[in-house]
């Protein structure tokens, strides 16, 4: 089944892909302008979609219940920290994030909050001292 | 003699202090990466490009620092397929086999001493392969044009992908769904933006780096949540050499293997998983008599770990020269440099020997390191397998986001860099392969513009593209290997049916 959905996808996929395609012109005469390759690409793409939504494989085994909420926490932070590290700052974004992959993974709070910690300051140290790069200290509190 | 003079002043470039001190640092950086379960060679690389950018490296130094940790993490998965019976990366599956039941015996040193040495003669066995090989390929450099490239990189997206590995149509949707994302950004023959949904961050097009990085590394992480009981292995103790030297030697298991995995390594589409695989079987075919293999036959050590060393190297060979990669660690690599603007070639030979020749001797350079440094070493690497698991992959997954950020400094790449990791986990476990994807990102934009430059001078005749022998041989070699992989395919198939009818 879940090949048919990517399946299905895919021919959708290419049906906006070729048809957006279609809008771009270049500025000049040019044999095989900005168009050509993506409509050359659509329609195999829609091809191999037809063929897993007629041939799938079988269904791979999804792990859902706990390890889905899991990974659904995990890229809940991941996404958190991108979008919070510049107004936040790097030192706390990555301390909670390194802490809170350590518990998801099992660790205890307190050895969890400590790895983290660690994991933040010590690239903060390698990076902006050691290679000269810099991090965001973040503007949301006063002073940094 | 050509080669070895271009050697020479190759040597003179990668014995400088501080390539020298970038090898050393990429040779323990790479074995640490392999030795270490949950991060394997792609995406340690991928995750140090960002570092290199960083440094301000130039494209020789990134390529030193980046083949020395390649060459390192083909070292290093040994060692914990061997003291904790857990591969290190993939390519260490088989010298589980043979090199756990020499550790339950106490002879773990010899194990890891035996895969040392065999690891040094398989990589510069295919070190020396790579020096005689590719200047012999690159030489074919004058009979490409632009339809010759295009039909090279249609070879390298559509068959390169993994012969054998599982569904065809999904290897072929992953590299064409590579070039459809390739196709993002500012098209550079005529300035239109595509598909960039008129956010300004697209223009550019996806960068390569964050895709590789989410696609392999954030992936990994989730792949881990899914098997997690796995968990930490009990460490068997290194203990003590016990063997003479000649006792760890195996002439011919290793020369044997050497020369399969260079073999399998120059071809496209396998890669080092394959080719110690095969080094394996073919040692117990030929010297098991007596039927030791597999509970601790040294021999069983030495030949795989001699052929996924010797495949490494021999994968650099298509990579320099034709700018196609064979496996996902050159892939990384290749990605690199075409960031760097260098686009790996046949042409690269002639423009920028320093950067090829540099390269081969720090290769070899490596390799020496690696032995030296493995054989003393093998305890402090030993004890960095004790880290658990639970603080080493949200270090790596820090280090991921880390490293994108301090080279664009856009929290834009880091939401698609997610994105990434969670279409690179979908593709995993619904098994497509990662690698055509990442190739057809690479590969869709110099074949994009290739195709257009040969319909330009031929005004938009498609015969163009299959009038010189050499295209259509290429052409022919990639309908080959589909319709070879769909029959594969279909057999395996009828195969599975029968065998579930009664």
């Amino acid at each position: 089944m879940s090949d048919r959905i990517v399946g299905a996808g895919l021919i959708l996929l290419a049906a906006w892909y070729g048809w957006a395609a279609g809008e771009y012109e270049a500025p000049f005469a040019d044999p095989l302008g900005p168009a050509a390759f993506p409509q050359l690409l659509a329609p195999v793409v829609a091809g191999l979609g037809l063929w897993l939504v007629f041939r799938p494989d079988p269904e791979p085994d999804w792990t859902g219940g706990r390890v889905l909420v899991l990974q659904a926490v995990s890229v809940g932070l991941m996404l958190a920290y991108a979008l919070l590290i510049v107004p936040a700052g790097y030192l706390l974004c990555t301390t909670i994030l390194a802490a809170a992959l350590a518990a998801l993974l099992g660790a205890r709070p307190l050895p969890a909050a400590a790895s983290g910690a660690a994991v933040s300051v010590g690239t903060y140290v390698l990076f902006t001292w050691g290679l000269e790069l810099s991090l965001p200290g973040g503007t949301l509190f006063a002073g940094s | 003699m050509d080669i070895v003079s271009s050697l020479g002043s190759g040597f003179g470039v990668a014995l400088q202090p501080y390539n020298l001190g970038l090898a050393v640092i990429g040779c323990f950086l790479g074995t640490v990466i392999g030795a270490l379960p949950g991060i394997g060679p792609v995406n340690g690389i991928a995750i140090l490009i960002p570092l290199a950018f960083s440094l301000k490296l130039t494209p020789i130094e990134s390529m030193i620092l980046l083949t020395s940790v390649y060459y390192g993490t083909m070292f290093g998965g040994r060692i914990s397929s061997i003291l904790l019976n857990i591969p290190g990366d993939a390519p260490a599956v088989m010298t589980c086999l043979d090199g756990y039941p020499m550790a339950l015996k106490g002879r773990a040193a010899d194990a890891l001493a035996i895969s040392a040495i065999s690891s040094f003669v398989g990589g510069t066995l295919a070190t020396i392969g790579l020096t005689i090989c590719a200047p012999l390929l690159a030489s074919a450099a004058i009979y490409f044009g632009p339809p010759e490239y295009f039909a090279l990189f249609v070879l390298a997206v559509v068959a390169v992908g993994g012969v054998g590995t599982g569904n065809p149509a999904k290897t072929l949707i992953a590299g064409i769904l590579g070039l459809v994302l390739s196709t993002v950004g500012i098209d550079p023959a005529s300035g239109v933006p595509r598909f960039t949904f008129d956010s300004f961050e697209l223009y550019d097009g996806i960068d390569f780096v964050v895709a590789a990085i989410g696609l392999f590394a954030i992936s990994e992480f989730l792949m881990f949540l899914t098997d997690r009981e796995g968990g930490q292995g009990k460490r068997l103790p290194v203990g003590q050499i016990r063997s003479s030297f000649r006792d760890l030697i195996f002439p011919a298991a290793t020369l044997r293997s050497s020369a399969l995995g260079f073999v399998i390594g120059v071809l496209p589409g396998a890669g080092a998983t394959m080719a110690s695989f095969l080094g394996y079987t073919l040692e117990k075919k030929l010297s098991d008599k007596d039927g030791t293999f597999g509970k601790g036959d040294p021999r069983g050590v030495a030949a795989p770990e001699a052929a996924d060393n010797a495949a490494a190297g021999g994968n650099l060979v298509p990579m320099l020269t034709l700018g196609i990669p064979g496996s996902g660690a050159t892939a990384i690599m290749l990605g690199m440099l075409v960031t760097l603007n260098i686009q790996p070639g046949p042409l690269l030979f002639e423009r920028q020997p320093e950067l090829i020749w540099g390269l081969v001797a720090a290769l070899y350079v490596s390799n020496f390191i690696l032995l030296v440094m493995n054989i003393p070493l093998v305890g402090v690497f030993a004890r960095l397998l004790t880290i658990p698991t639970r603080y080493l992959m949200p270090f790596v997954v820090v280090v991921s986001y880390v490293g994108v950020y301090s080279i664009s400094n856009s929290p834009f790449d880091l939401l698609l860099m997610t994105l990434f990791g969670i279409l690179g986990f979908v593709m995993r476990k619904m098994g497509f392969s990662m690698i055509p994807l990442v190739l057809g990102m690479l590969l869709g934009g110099p074949m994009e513009q290739n195709l257009r430059r040969a319909m330009q001078a031929s005004g938009g005749d498609w015969a163009i593209l299959v009038q010189s022998p050499l295209s259509v041989g290429l052409h022919v070699v990639s309908i080959a290997m589909i319709a070879a992989a769909v029959t594969f395919e279909l057999r395996g198939r009828r195969r599975a049916r029968a065998a579930a009818a009664p």
